[in-house]
């Protein structure tokens, strides 16, 4: 057996379903061929690795399956069709619309009843649409009076606001005044300062020039 | 002595009821247990095997025994799980959450808390190298490593040549390795031959 041969039938005998002339002959390949014999080996390793995914314990419920329960089921059937026939003779009905389920006990209204029925369900209709009129014209005054108020609320902000720009303006003038005199006599005293000083220099120029004169006469 | 398979199912078809009963309790486990392995855990595993035993019911008048009726079953098993993964092509049908949700573990007496997150991580990794492997190969893996089935009746079941049964396996399994030593667990990985 070469090393091909023994790859066909590996499966066999790693999971033991060679037949005993098979087997032998494997057996003897893979104590021979190192190469044969380690890809064995791990899949016997593999198989070992594999062997611990377990299905959970309760994956098996209570069993749903009732084969049996078709005479059960037999019985149920005839209840249905005989209750959905007594429906039917009374006048019942079971309806289905907009995704729900209607049903309707006895037989349906006779055509005399039925107008009153309507002419209720007109002056019901007639007494809540006037309710909400009652209740829009309501809606609407009491909207005139919010806008009123607002409206003042605006107002007087708007006054607030120009009385405080004016306050604002007349204390700047105010300030701008007091800086304007107070720079003025700053440039008043520094004027006089130096008055002051070109008066005193004036003085020691007439007084040197004085006795310049003295010693010019005296030679 | 227990009635086998086959004369069940003749009793049945011969109409007794109930003997359909009995093969449901011998094989309902099995059937849940290959579906949980296909398409992995959740509800959908009472509801296909629920289809499963559903779809049997209605063809066993007509089944004709030139198969096994556990190949016939898991046949119908197959086909339910492939039209639930058509329908649902796409999902991860095996999370990691889900399968820490059902509580896995190695099942053995008394092991230590070490023992049970070593046990139930490898478990999910197994889970979801097998849950990676293309639909033919998972399906021989699992009816061959998880259900045991013959080589024939796994044959019988997919309506495959036995030589075909044998190559998916071996080739599932040879990726099942390869994952399984790229996920750091290297029992089945090739013991490299000595260089000397």
């Amino acid at each position: 057996m070469d090393c091909d041969a023994f790859r066909d039938e590996m499966m066999d005998l790693l999971y033991g379903e060679a037949a005993p002339a098979t087997a032998r002959r494997l057996e003897e390949h893979q104590a021979a061929c190192r190469e044969c014999r380690d890809e064995l080996d791990s899949f016997r390793r593999l198989r070992r690795e594999l062997a611990a995914w377990h299905a959970p314990a309760d994956l098996v419920g209570a069993s749903r399956w009732r084969p049996s329960a078709r005479p059960y089921l037999a019985v149920a059937a005839a209840l249905v069709l005989l209750i959905g026939g007594g429906f039917a003779l009374r006048g019942s009905e079971l309806r289905y619309e907009q995704g729900r389920f209607a049903f309707r006990l006895g037989r349906a209204p006779e055509p005399a009843a039925f107008a009153a029925a309507l002419a209720a369900q007109d002056e019901r209709h007639r007494r809540e649409m006037d309710a909400l009129r009652v209740t829009v014209a309501q809606a609407a005054r009491s909207d005139q009076d919010t806008l009123r108020k607002v409206q003042q609320m605006i107002a007087d902000s708007e006054a607030r606001q120009a009385s405080l720009v004016t306050t604002g303006l007349t204390r700047l003038e105010e300030r701008t005044e007091a800086r304007r005199q107070y720079d003025l006599a700053q440039v008043g005293a520094g004027l006089s300062y130096l008055d002051g000083k070109a008066g005193l220099q004036a003085a020691r120029t007439t007084e040197l020039m004085g006795h310049l004169l003295q010693a010019s006469q005296k030679k | 002595m227990a009635p086998s398979d086959e004369e069940l199912v003749e009793r049945f078809q011969n109409g007794e009821a109930s003997a359909f009963d009995v093969l449901v309790g011998r094989w309902e486990r099995k059937v849940q247990g290959a579906i949980y392995r296909l398409v992995g855990p959740g509800e959908d595993v009472r509801d296909l095997s629920q289809e499963t035993l559903l779809k049997a019911y209605r063809g066993l008048r007509t089944f004709k025994k030139e198969a096994r009726f556990s190949s016939w079953l898991y046949q119908i098993a197959l086909n339910v799980c492939r039209d639930r993964m058509r329908r649902g092509r796409g999902r991860s049908y095996v999370s990691f959450d889900e399968l820490a949700e059902t509580g896995e573990t190695g099942g053995e007496s008394g092991p230590s808390a070490l023992d049970l997150i070593e046990a139930r991580d490898l478990s999910r990794q197994v889970a979801a190298a097998v849950a990676a492997l293309p639909e033919e190969q998972r399906e021989v893996v699992v009816l061959k490593e998880y259900q045991g089935l013959t080589f024939l009746e796994i044959a019988e079941a997919l309506d495959v040549p036995l030589s075909t049964v044998k190559t998916r396996l071996y080739r599932g399994l040879g990726q099942l390795r390869q994952q399984l030593v790229r996920q750091g667990i290297r029992g089945g990985a090739p013991v490299p031959a000595p260089t000397s």
